[in-house]
């Protein structure tokens, strides 16, 4: 996990082998990836760019994988069909690729990815332009190929929530570096100990201000430009998002807006190595 | 390496590349260029000729000598570059197979659609020019010694715009600096230069073959056997040397 730029898709182009690092070692499964096509064969990897030839069908694509992958005849035909049953794309296999959806094109990547049975799947920002629905499909989907499938699964994402659904061992990284490793919730904990700054747009936002002022857990409260929105930092913020909704209620402003600036992993990454 | 897994791999690559050079508007270009032949092929036959020895030089002038070098260069040159470029060389890069091994996978289909393409290209020419004149057995031996002037020339130039597409990161620059300058401009300069061109071998194998027309009367060419030899030495280079740099880049 780490914000964009943090060097996420690198890492997983260094343990590719797809770049050379220019210091230190690598070892991904006991092996140096670099000019190791061998080792692909332990891997499935679905990047976080569009990879797909647009021109072929899903079938194509996958019998061109298995391919690569050694696979041929009966047992690579029946292995399309098994993949492409596990990721539900079963109906569009024969359709071309162009056509499809952004969340039919991730579940084609991962169908590439599985195709060959690795032991470890590397999984770049499965997630990303994917809409709510197709997202939580994809998040099931990836739970399940650790837990009935038996795969070892690497994700990374920039967006803790989605994390924090599929799993709760995370490397947090950023700027190159890993900041941070173990159980979310531990990540969590260090990151409600530190003021959150809550952004709240909406009518009659005044009277809320001045209710929030009065609340224990506020530590300051700050119109933004133009005073339709104000800036809201939060010492616990539990407690704050406990008693928003009454307070909303009483000061019968309509909130039309509201985010944390602190779901930001670069404000999260910043306060976590001391900038 | 497992040689039938290298085998299968190559097989894969061949076919998926075949079909996206053959199905692609390339294909159009193609057959625009096959059009142009013909039309001035036709043209040029309709007029006052000495069919052989005319036909046979313009086959050699339009064909072998301008439109093979750049055929090849459309084809080969953005292959394996524009799926670098569009990140679609990601399932190859990512599979079990050395990239030597992809790289011939590629080769295979690109020079068998350069050859094709070079085909129909010389086909439309040569029935545009010869139908009007001679159908006759000579001419007919003119188009099978051309064909195969084409075929190896396409395997040879896609080995070299290949390599090219690898090596530099926009290879139409230096594929139209190669194709038009060097063998259009230094590879018809008289002396030793213009051995230091594609164009100066094919045209010394076909001054063995062909008895019609100014290559028939090559006065520089050197041994055709030889030069068949040479043709052959700088495919293996090319393609070791593009295979060799395939294996080294990386795919950021």
């Amino acid at each position: 996990m780490g914000p964009n730029g943090a060097g996420k898709s690198t890492l997983f182009k260094l343990a590719l082998g797809l770049i050379r690092p220019s210091t230190g070692t690598i070892s991904v499964l006991g092996q140096k990836p670099w000019g190791n096509p061998g080792l692909h064969s332990s891997i499935g990897f679905c990047p976080d760019y569009e990879s797909l030839p647009s021109e072929s069908t899903g079938r194509e694509y996958l019998s061109l994988v298995g391919g690569l992958h050694a696979m041929k005849g009966a047992t690579l035909s029946a292995r399309i069909v098994e993949v492409s049953h596990l990721v539900e794309m079963n109906r569009a296999l024969d359709r071309k690729i162009g056509g499809y959806s952004k969340g039919m094109k991730q579940r084609m990547k991962i169908a590439g990815a599985l195709l060959h049975d690795p032991d470890m799947l590397i999984l770049d920002e499965p997630l990303s332009g994917t809409d709510p629905l197709v997202r939580r499909e994809i998040i099931d989907l990836i739970k399940r190929l650790n837990k009935e499938n038996g795969h070892d699964v690497v994700v990374s994402s920039h967006v803790l929530f989605e994390i924090e659904r599929m799993t709760h061992d995370v490397v947090l990284i950023y700027k190159g570096r890993a900041v941070a490793t173990g159980d979310i919730s531990e990540i969590r904990d260090l990151i409600d100990k530190h003021p959150h700054n809550i952004i709240i747009e909406g009518e009659n936002i005044g009277v809320l201000a001045k209710a929030l002022l009065d609340e224990g857990s506020t530590v300051s409260v700050s119109y933004n430009d133009g005073r339709k929105g104000i800036t809201v930092q939060v010492s616990r913020p539990d407690d704050f998002f406990n008693r928003l909704p009454d307070l909303i209620v009483q000061s019968g402003t309509s909130v039309t807006k509201m985010y944390s600036l602190d779901e930001n992993l670069e404000a999260i990454f910043r306060y976590l190595v001391g900038r | 390496m497992d040689l039938e897994r290298a085998f299968t791999g190559i097989i894969a690559i061949t076919r998926h590349s075949f079909k996206k050079l053959v199905f692609s508007r390339k294909a159009v270009i193609t057959l625009l260029i096959a059009v142009f032949v013909a039309v001035v092929m036709g043209y040029a036959g309709a007029q006052d000729v000495d069919p052989l020895p005319d036909g046979t030089d313009m086959l050699d002038t339009l064909i072998l000598f301008f439109f093979m070098p750049v055929m090849a260069m459309i084809y080969g040159a953005s292959l394996i570059r524009d799926e670098i470029d569009d990140k679609s060389i990601t399932h190859v890069a990512t599979a079990p197979l050395d990239r030597a091994f992809s790289y011939v996978g590629y080769y295979i289909p690109l020079a068998s659609a350069v050859a094709v393409s070079m085909f129909v290209v010389t086909t439309a020419g040569f029935l545009a020019f010869f139908a009007q004149n001679d159908l006759g057995g000579e001419a007919l031996e003119v188009y099978l010694e051309f064909t195969v002037l084409v075929t190896v020339g396409a395997f040879v130039y896609s080995a070299l715009f290949l390599a090219v597409g690898v090596l530099f990161k926009k290879p139409m620059f230096f594929g139209l600096f190669y194709a038009f300058i060097w063998e259009g401009f230094i590879g018809s300069l008289p002396g030793a230069i213009q051995k230091f061109s594609v164009k100066y071998y094919l045209r010394s194998v076909g001054s063995g073959w062909v008895d019609y027309g100014r290559m028939s009367t090559f006065e520089e060419a050197s041994d055709p056997l030889g030069s068949g030899l040479v043709l052959l030495g700088l495919l293996i280079v090319f393609v070791v040397l593009g295979a060799y740099l395939f294996r080294e880049t990386e795919l950021t």
